[in-house]
C-alpha cells in the first residue's frame, strides 16, 4: 500500500463518491430505472463498497444506518473511526489499510465478520464490544505476543481465525497454542481443524489452560455475585427501603456529628450507645420488612391491574376484527356481484345498501370503542383508588416506625445529657478519675457548653431521620403519581384516540374503494 | 339335584359294575311292568281312584342314569404319572374323600363338589395337583389379559354335556393344550396354571353363571374393540375472577323473555330425553336374552386372582372362554361352590343368593371359605401381633410340631406344559377365530395367515341377524407398505386407512370414497409432519380444491389452497398422461402465521393469487393493538408472464390500504421489489402445487402396486419364516456337505487302477499281490523318471534359447538401440531366473523321489489288502 501512499493524492469520502457507489452497487434495469427516478436514500442502504478508492479517513458515514456489509479494504485508512453510527454493520473489511491500533469498534456490537488482514496492527485489543464475533482475520500484521492471542478467548462465537503472516507464526507452538487457548475455534487460518491437533494441543497446554480457566472462573463468579448484589440493591431501591436491612442509618447519623464521639468517651455512655444502636437497628430491620412486603405487594397489583387490561383489551380487539372480518367478506361478495351487474337500478340499490353497511359497522366500531373506553375508565378508577389507599398506608406505617426511632433518639439524649451533667459535676469536684480524651475535656467547660453540644448531636440526629422519612414518602408519592399519569396518559388518551383514528382511516378507505370501483365499472 | 342322585360321579373306578347295574335295573324295570298291568287288569273294575292312580304313575317314567365312558385312546403315550397314582397321591385322594363325606354329612342340601375328577387315563386325580404353574416364555404370557387372550383364543371350547352336572373328566394342561379343546374347567386350569406361572394370585373358581357366559355367547355383548375409550375429561381451568376485570357490557335484554325461551328449550330437551329413553327401553326390551329355565344352575369355571401380587389392585374374576376380565360383582357371574389352586382346597361357605356381589375372598375366614388343608402358610386371619409375640415362643414350637403333622400336597402329575414358537403363533385352531358379538362380528387370524396380513377384521352390522353391513374395520400387521388398519364405512362408502410411520411419503391417514380411488377426486390425506421437510400435516381435496395445511414451517406458511378450473379440452387420447394436460389454476390462497421478527405491517398474513384475474393481493397481520389490517393489491403487467423481459412498472399497477394513515408510504423500489419477488413465488408456488398434484398420483400408485403385491416384511430374526436366512442357512449346510464329500474324494483307492487290471477280485492271491506291489512301484518309478525328464527337457530348451538369443544379440549389437538393448537385458535376466528355478526343481525332485518310493512301499506293505502276504 505504501507505493500508492505515496504516489497518489489521497482521496476523501464526499456526497460524490458515496452517490457514486450507491449507485453503482444499487439495483439494476428497471428497478435501477426506478430508484434513479425517486432517489435513493443513504439510510436505505445496506451494502457499500469503497474499494482501492485511496481513501485516507473514514468519514462521512453516518447517514448510513441501515448498512450491514461495509467493505474499505485496499485503502490507506491509519485509523479506525467514524464507524459509531453504523450500529447494524455485521460485515467489516478494513483489510489492506495501514491500520495500527485496534479501535473505535465500541458501538458495532452486532459486528460478525471483521477483517483487519494485511495492517500495521501489533496488539489484538479493544474489540470487547464485538461479543458477536465469529470470523476474524488479522493475518499479516505485526503482533508479536503470541500471549496476546489470550484476549480472543471472550468471543464465545469465534469460529474461524486468520493469524498467519505475523511474527509469532515462526513459533513451533503456534498452532497448538492458538488451538488450545481458544477452544470455539472450528477453522484457523483457513484450514479446519481436526480432532487429533485438538487433542494434542490440548494436552500440551493442559496446566496453563486449566489455570487461565479457573481464573475465569472466579472472575465470572465474581462479577455474577456482584451482579446479584447489584439486582438486590435495586429491588430495595424501587421499595424505598435501600440500606434499612442494617445499622447504616443509624451510622449515617453519627458521621457528620462532630460532638458525637467526644461524648461517647463520656463514662457509661458507650453502653448506652451499644443497646440504642441494637435498639435502633431492629426497628430499621422492622421497617425494612415491612417495605419490601409492601413493594412485593404494590408489585403485584399493578401486574394485576395491566393484565385485567390487555384482558379487555384483547377480548375488545378481538370483537372488533371479527365484526371487521365479516364485513371485508360481505365486501368481497357484494363487489364481485357488482362488477357483473348491468341494470343501473340494481347497482344503485346495491351502492346504496353498502354504504349503509359501512355506516352500520361504523356505528358498532365506535360503539366497542366506547364501552371499552367506559370499562377502562372504571378500573382505572378502582385502580387509582386501591393505589392510593396502599400508597397512604404504607407512608403511615413508615412514619408509625420512623417515629418509634426519634423516640429512641430522644430517649437516648435524655441521658445523654444526663450523664453529661453528671459527668460534669464530677469533673468539677475533680471526681472524675477515668481519663477523659483531651477533646472531651473541653467540652467539660460549663453546663451551657456540654448541653449545646448534647442538643447539637441531637439535633443533627433527628433532622438525619426525618430527611429519610420525607424521602421514603416523596419517593413511594412520586412513583404513585407517575404511574397513574402514564396510565392515563397511555391507556386512556393515547389508545382511544389511535384507535378512532383507525376506525375513521378504515371506515374512509371502504367508501374509497366503492368509488375507485365504479371508476373500473364505468371503464 | 340332590346328592344321592349323584353317586355314581364319584365312583368313576367302579363304573363298568354300575353300568351292569343299572342296565340290569332297567332290564328288571322292563320286567317288572307287565307284572303291574297283570295285575291291573286283574282288578280293572275296581275303582276309579286306581284308574286314576295308575294314571298318575304312568307319567313317572325312570330313566336310568346314562353314564358315557370318556373315550380313553392311546394310554401309551403318556407318562407313569398320569397312570397311576404314587402313595402320597393316593394319601390326598383318600383325605380329600374324607373332607369329601364330611361336607355332604354336614351339608346335606349342598351340590357335589369337584375334587377327584378322571384324568385323560383315567386315573382319579386330585384337582390341585392338576395345576402346573407354568411361565410360557412369550411376552404377551407375561400379563393376565394377554395369558387369557391366548387361552381363549388357542383353545376350542367345549360346552359340558348335560350343563348343570360336574364333568366327570379333567385332562391335564398339557393335554388340553395339545389338543386344543377342553370344557371350562380344563380351560381354567390351565388359564390358572400360567397366572400361577406369571406369579398372580390366581385360583380356579367352580361356581353358576348365566347361559350366556357357559356357552360363551357374546352376541348380547357390545365388541370390546368397539367400546368406546372412556375420554379423560379435562377440568376446565375455572377463571379466576381477577380483581381488576372489566365490567361486562350491559345486557339490554330483556330477561323475561330470555327465561321464557330458556324454560321452551329446556322443555323440548325433556321431551326428547323422555323418546330417548321410552327407545332405549324398549330396545334393552327387544334384545334381553329369552329367560333361561337353567338360570343359577349351569356350572361354569372361571379364575379369580386377588389383589396384592404383581400389583393387581382389586381382586377380579378372568373368564376363560371369552378371555375378558370382569369385576367380582358382575351380573353374570351368579355364585361360587368352591375354588382352588395348587395349594389349597376352599368350599365357599357364603350366600350366593345374590350372585357373587356379596362375596368377600378373605380366604382366611373360616366361617367364609373352609378350606381343605389347614397347614398352607397363606391366608391366616390377620390376628393382631403385640398378644403373638408375648406368646410367641411356645406357638412357634407348637406351630412347627403341628406342622410336621400335617398333609402337604404332592407335586403336580401334569408334564411340563410346552409351546412352540409357531404353535404360539397360530393362536387359533388353524389360525382363525370368528366371534360373534352384539351386532358385529369379529375374525381373528394368526400373523401370516393371510397373503395380505389381515390379523383382525371386525364387521359391524345394522341389524341383530348380521345382514346389512355398516362398516368393516379390517387390521393389519406386518405389512411392507405398513397398512395397520383399513375402516370401510358401508354406509358413506368412505374408506380410511392408517399407516405406520416410516413410509416414504409419511402417509399416515388416507380417507378416500370407494368408489373414485382415482387421483383428482374427494379425499383427506393426513401425514406424520415432522417426518415430511415441507411439514405438511394434512391434504383435504375435491374434484376442483385442493387444500393443504402445514406445521412448524420456516415460512410460517400453514394454509394453502388452491382452486383448479376444467381442463381445457384437447385432441388427444384418453390415456395419455395427465401431466402433459394439467388442470388450470384459478386461484391459490396461502395463509401465514405472524412472524414475530417483522413489523405487522410487513408481514403477510394472506396471500391471493388470482390467476384467472392477473391479480395479486395481500393481506398483512394485524398489529398488536389494531383491530384492522393492511392490504395490498398488484395487477399484474401485462408481460409478466414472459420470461426473460423487463418488467414495467407503472403507479396504477398497485393499490394499498395503510392501516396506519401516518404511515409513510413504502418507496416505489420497494414495491417494485415486492412485486418481482411475488411474481417470482407466484411461480413457485404454482411449481410447488404442480407438485403437490404429482405425488398424490404417485402416492396413489404406488397404493396401488402395493395393494395388488401386498408384501409382507419379515424380521431378520425369524428364522423360520425369512426365506433369505433360511436359504442362506441351507447354503451352508449344503457347502458343509460338500466339503464332507471331498473329503471322503480325497481317500481314493491308490490300488484301484490296480486291481482293476487283474479284473477286482474279491480275493487277492499271494502272487496276485506280488505283482500288484510290482506293478505299483513300476509304475511311480516311471512317473518319477518321466517328471525328472520332463524337467531336463525344460532347462535344455531354455538354455538353448538364451544360447541362442545371445548370439543374436553379439550379431546385431551394434546396430542396436537402448530400448532393444533393455529389453534383450531383460530376457535374459528372466531366462536366466527360469532356467535357476528348474534346476532347483529337478534337484529337490531328485532327493525327494526316492522318498516317495520308500513311502509307497511302505505303505503297501501296510495295506490291509496285501499285508497277510508282506
Amino acid at each position: 500500500m505504501s507505493r500508492l501512499y505515496d504516489t497518489v493524492e489521497p482521496a476523501v469520502i464526499d456526497e460524490e463518491m458515496l452517490l457514486k457507489a450507491v449507485e453503482e452497487q444499487g439495483p439494476k434495469e428497471e428497478a435501477g430505472r426506478i430508484a434513479k427516478q425517486e432517489g435513493i436514500d443513504f439510510c436505505d442502504v445496506v451494502q457499500l463498497r469503497l474499494d482501492f478508492k485511496n481513501i485516507l479517513k473514514i468519514d462521512n458515514l453516518w447517514q448510513f444506518t441501515r448498512l450491514t456489509k461495509l467493505q474499505l479494504d485496499n485503502n490507506i485508512i491509519e485509523k479506525i473511526e467514524g464507524l459509531d453510527q453504523l450500529v447494524n454493520l455485521i460485515w467489516l473489511d478494513l483489510s489492506f489499510n495501514n491500520i495500527e491500533i485496534i479501535e473505535g469498534f465500541d458501538k458495532l456490537t452486532k459486528l460478525e465478520d471483521l477483517t483487519l488482514y494485511n495492517n500495521r496492527i501489533s496488539v489484538i485489543e479493544n474489540m470487547d464490544a464485538l461479543t458477536k464475533l465469529h470470523v476474524l482475520s488479522v493475518g499479516n500484521n505485526n503482533i508479536e505476543q503470541l500471549e496476546n492471542v489470550k484476549y480472543l478467548r471472550r468471543f464465545k462465537n469465534l469460529q474461524t481465525l486468520n493469524l498467519s503472516g505475523n511474527e509469532f507464526c515462526d513459533d513451533g507452538n503456534y498452532k497448538a497454542y492458538i488451538v488450545a487457548h481458544i477452544p470455539s475455534l472450528v477453522y484457523l487460518d483457513f484450514r479446519l481443524i481436526d480432532e487429533s491437533t485438538r487433542v494434542a494441543a490440548n494436552e500440551q497446554y493442559k496446566y496453563s489452560i486449566e489455570e487461565l480457566e479457573a481464573d475465569e472462573n472466579a472472575e465470572e463468579r465474581k462479577r455474577v455475585s456482584e451482579k446479584e448484589k447489584q439486582d438486590l440493591f435495586e429491588l430495595h431501591k424501587s421499595a424505598y427501603v435501600e440500606n434499612l436491612n442494617g445499622p447504616f442509618l443509624f451510622d449515617s447519623m453519627f458521621f457528620d456529628d462532630t460532638e458525637g464521639p467526644k461524648l461517647a468517651s463520656l463514662p457509661g455512655v458507650e453502653e448506652l450507645l451499644i443497646t440504642f444502636k441494637e435498639k435502633f437497628t431492629e426497628i430499621c430491620q422492622q421497617l425494612f420488612e415491612f417495605g419490601l412486603q409492601e413493594h412485593a405487594k404494590r408489585k403485584k397489583e399493578v401486574s394485576e391491574f395491566f393484565e385485567c387490561i390487555e384482558d379487555a383489551k384483547k377480548e375488545n380487539k378481538d370483537i372488533a376484527a371479527e365484526k371487521i372480518d365479516s364485513f371485508l367478506a360481505y365486501k368481497k361478495k357484494l363487489f364481485s356481484e357488482i362488477q357483473h351487474m348491468s341494470d343501473q337500478k340494481v347497482l344503485d340499490s346495491r351502492i346504496e345498501e353498502y354504504h349503509k353497511e359501512v355506516n352500520v359497522i361504523w356505528d358498532q366500531l365506535m360503539g366497542y370503542e366506547l364501552q371499552l373506553v367506559d370499562q377502562l375508565e372504571e378500573t382505572i378508577k378502582e385502580f387509582d383508588r386501591n393505589m392510593a389507599d396502599m400508597v397512604s398506608l404504607f407512608v403511615e406505617n413508615v412514619q408509625a416506625q420512623i417515629s418509634q426511632c426519634r423516640e429512641l433518639e430522644n430517649q437516648h439524649h435524655e441521658k445523654l445529657l444526663e450523664i453529661a451533667v453528671i459527668t460534669l459535676e464530677k469533673f468539677v469536684k475533680n471526681e472524675l478519675d477515668d481519663d477523659v480524651p483531651d477533646e472531651t475535656k473541653l467540652l467539660l467547660v460549663d453546663k451551657d457548653t456540654i448541653q449545646n453540644a448534647v442538643s447539637a448531636s441531637h439535633d443533627l440526629h433527628l433532622l438525619k431521620i426525618d430527611n429519610r422519612e420525607d424521602e421514603i414518602i416523596t419517593r413511594a408519592n412520586n412513583w404513585m403519581a407517575a404511574l397513574m399519569e402514564q396510565i392515563h396518559q397511555d391507556e386512556e388518551i393515547k389508545r382511544n384516540r389511535d384507535r378512532i383514528c383507525e376506525i375513521n382511516n378504515l371506515i374512509d378507505h371502504l367508501n374509497d374503494e366503492l368509488d375507485n370501483l365504479d371508476l373500473h365499472g364505468g371503464l | 339335584m340332590s346328592e344321592e342322585n349323584h353317586t355314581p360321579v364319584e365312583d368313576g373306578l367302579l363304573e363298568e359294575t354300575k353300568e351292569d347295574s343299572s342296565e340290569s335295573k332297567s332290564t328288571a324295570d322292563v320286567d317288572q311292568t307287565p307284572t303291574i298291568e297283570e295285575e291291573t287288569e286283574a282288578e280293572l273294575e275296581e275303582s276309579e281312584d286306581v284308574q286314576a292312580m295308575r294314571e298318575e304313575l304312568d307319567k313317572i317314567k325312570i330313566e336310568p342314569p346314562k353314564i358315557d365312558l370318556p373315550v380313553f385312546e392311546n394310554l401309551d403315550a403318556y407318562p407313569l404319572s398320569y397312570k397311576e397314582n404314587d402313595n402320597k397321591e393316593t394319601l390326598v385322594l383318600q383325605y380329600a374323600e374324607n373332607f369329601r363325606r364330611q361336607f355332604v354329612h354336614l351339608y346335606r342340601d349342598r351340590k357335589p363338589l369337584l375334587l377327584n375328577p378322571l384324568n385323560e387315563c383315567g386315573v382319579e386325580k386330585f384337582v390341585c395337583t392338576t395345576i402346573r404353574p407354568t411361565l410360557l416364555p412369550y411376552q404377551e404370557m407375561y400379563d393376565y389379559d394377554g395369558a387369557a387372550e391366548f387361552v381363549a383364543d388357542y383353545i376350542t371350547f367345549v360346552p359340558l354335556a348335560p350343563p348343570i352336572e360336574l364333568p366327570k373328566t379333567l385332562f391335564s394342561p398339557a393335554t388340553v393344550l395339545a389338543k386344543q379343546k377342553g370344557h371350562c374347567l380344563e380351560m381354567s386350569t390351565l388359564l390358572c396354571s400360567l397366572l400361577l406361572g406369571a406369579g398372580y394370585d390366581a385360583y380356579v373358581v367352580s361356581g353358576y353363571a348365566t347361559k350366556e357366559m357357559c356357552l360363551c355367547d357374546e352376541t348380547r355383548e357390545i365388541c370390546p374393540l368397539m367400546q368406546k375409550k372412556k375420554e379423560v375429561k379435562k377440568e376446565e381451568e375455572t377463571k379466576e375472577s381477577k380483581k381488576y376485570t372489566v365490567k361486562p357490557a350491559k345486557d339490554l335484554r330483556s330477561k323475561f323473555i330470555m327465561k321464557q325461551e330458556q324454560r321452551k328449550i329446556e322443555e323440548q330437551e325433556k321431551e326428547r330425553e323422555k323418546i330417548r329413553k321410552e327407545e332405549e327401553e324398549k330396545q334393552a326390551e327387544l334384545e334381553k336374552p329369552p329367560p333361561d329355565d337353567l338360570f343359577g344352575l349351569r356350572i361354569h369355571s372361571w379364575v379369580l386372582v386377588l389383589s396384592g401380587k404383581r400389583e393387581v389392585p382389586e381382586n377380579f374374576f378372568i373368564e376363560p372362554l371369552s378371555g375378558g376380565s370382569f369385576p367380582t360383582d358382575d351380573d353374570n357371574f351368579l355364585g361360587i361352590e368352591s375354588l382352588w389352586n395348587n395349594t389349597n382346597y376352599w368350599v365357599c361357605m357364603q350366600d350366593c343368593s345374590n350372585g357373587c356381589k356379596d362375596l368377600i375372598f378373605d380366604l382366611g375366614d373360616c366361617s367364609k371359605w373352609e378350606y381343605m388343608f389347614p397347614h398352607i402358610e397363606k391366608p391366616q386371619l390377620q390376628i393382631p401381633e403385640v398378644e403373638e409375640d408375648a406368646l410367641d415362643f411356645d406357638d412357634d414350637e407348637d406351630e412347627e410340631k403341628e406342622e410336621e403333622k400335617h398333609l402337604d400336597l404332592p407335586p403336580s402329575w401334569v408334564k411340563t406344559l410346552c409351546l412352540t414358537l409357531r404353535e404360539f403363533q397360530t393362536r387359533c385352531p388353524s389360525g382363525k377365530k370368528t366371534l360373534l358379538y352384539k351386532r358385529a362380528k369379529l375374525e381373528k387370524f394368526a400373523e401370516y395367515l393371510n397373503k395380505n396380513g389381515l390379523v383382525t377384521k371386525l364387521s359391524v352390522y345394522e341389524d341383530k341377524e348380521l345382514q346389512q353391513l355398516v362398516r368393516i374395520k379390517e387390521w393389519y400387521s406386518n405389512r411392507l407398505d405398513k397398512l395397520q388398519l383399513r375402516v370401510h364405512n358401508h354406509r358413506k362408502g368412505i374408506v380410511t386407512e392408517y399407516y405406520a410411520s416410516g413410509r416414504s411419503r409419511h402417509l399416515k391417514e388416507h380417507i378416500y370414497k370407494a368408489v373414485t380411488p382415482g387421483p383428482e377426486s374427494e379425499r383427506t390425506m393426513i401425514f406424520y409432519h415432522h417426518a415430511r421437510v415441507d411439514g405438511l400435516k394434512k391434504r383435504d381435496e375435491t374434484a376442483t380444491e385442493m387444500t393443504e395445511y402445514f406445521v412448524d414451517r420456516d415460512d410460517f406458511l400453514y394454509y394453502r389452497h388452491v382452486v383448479f378450473g376444467k381442463r381445457p379440452r384437447k385432441l388427444e387420447p384418453a390415456g395419455s398422461n395427465p401431466n402433459s394436460n394439467p388442470r388450470p389454476i384459478l386461484k391459490i390462497v396461502d395463509r401465514f402465521h405472524r412472524n414475530k421478527a417483522k413489523p405487522a405491517n410487513d408481514d403477510v398474513a394472506e396471500l391471493i393469487f388470482m390467476m384467472s384475474e392477473d391479480r395479486i393481493q395481500l393481506m398483512f397481520h394485524h398489529e398488536d393493538t389494531k383491530i384492522s389490517a393492511s392490504t395490498r393489491e398488484f395487477l399484474k403487467p401485462p408481460n409478466a408472464n414472459d420470461k426473460g423481459s423487463v418488467l414495467t412498472m407503472s403507479p396504477d399497477m398497485t393499490s394499498t390500504f395503510q392501516v396506519d394513515p401516518n404511515s409513510k408510504q413504502p418507496k416505489d423500489l420497494i414495491i417494485y421489489q415486492m412485486l418481482v419477488n411475488l411474481l417470482e413465488r407466484e411461480e413457485a408456488t404454482v411449481n410447488m402445487v404442480r407438485d403437490s398434484e404429482e405425488e398424490v398420483r404417485e402416492i396413489l400408485s404406488d397404493r396401488d402396486h402395493e395393494e395388488s403385491v401386498s408384501e409382507l416384511s419379515i424380521s431378520v430374526y425369524d428364522t423360520e419364516r425369512n426365506e433369505k436366512a433360511k436359504q442362506h442357512r441351507k447354503e451352508l449346510e449344503r457347502l458343509q456337505m460338500e466339503e464332507k464329500m471331498r473329503r471322503e474324494e480325497m481317500e481314493l483307492d491308490y490300488l484301484a487302477p490296480f486291481l482293476a487290471q487283474i479284473g477286482d477280485p474279491e480275493k487277492i492271491v499271494k502272487a496276485q499281490a506280488f505283482t500288484l506291489k510290482e506293478d505299483c512301484l513300476a509304475d511311480l518309478k516311471h512317473r518319477l523318471i518321466d517328471k525328472a525328464n520332463l524337467i531336463q527337457a525344460r532347462f535344455e530348451k531354455e538354455t538353448t534359447e538364451l544360447q541362442k538369443k545371445q548370439q543374436w544379440y553379439q550379431q546385431h549389437q551394434v546396430s542396436m538401440n537402448k530400448e532393444d538393448e533393455e529389453e534383450y537385458l531383460n530376457y535374459c535376466s528372466e531366462a536366466m531366473f527360469r532356467i535357476h528355478i528348474l534346476e532347483l526343481r529337478l534337484n529337490r525332485h531328485k532327493e525327494t523321489a526316492p522318498h516317495k518310493y520308500m513311502a509307497l512301499e511302505q505303505k503297501l506293505r501296510t495295506d490291509s489288502r496285501l499285508a497277510e502276504y508282506f
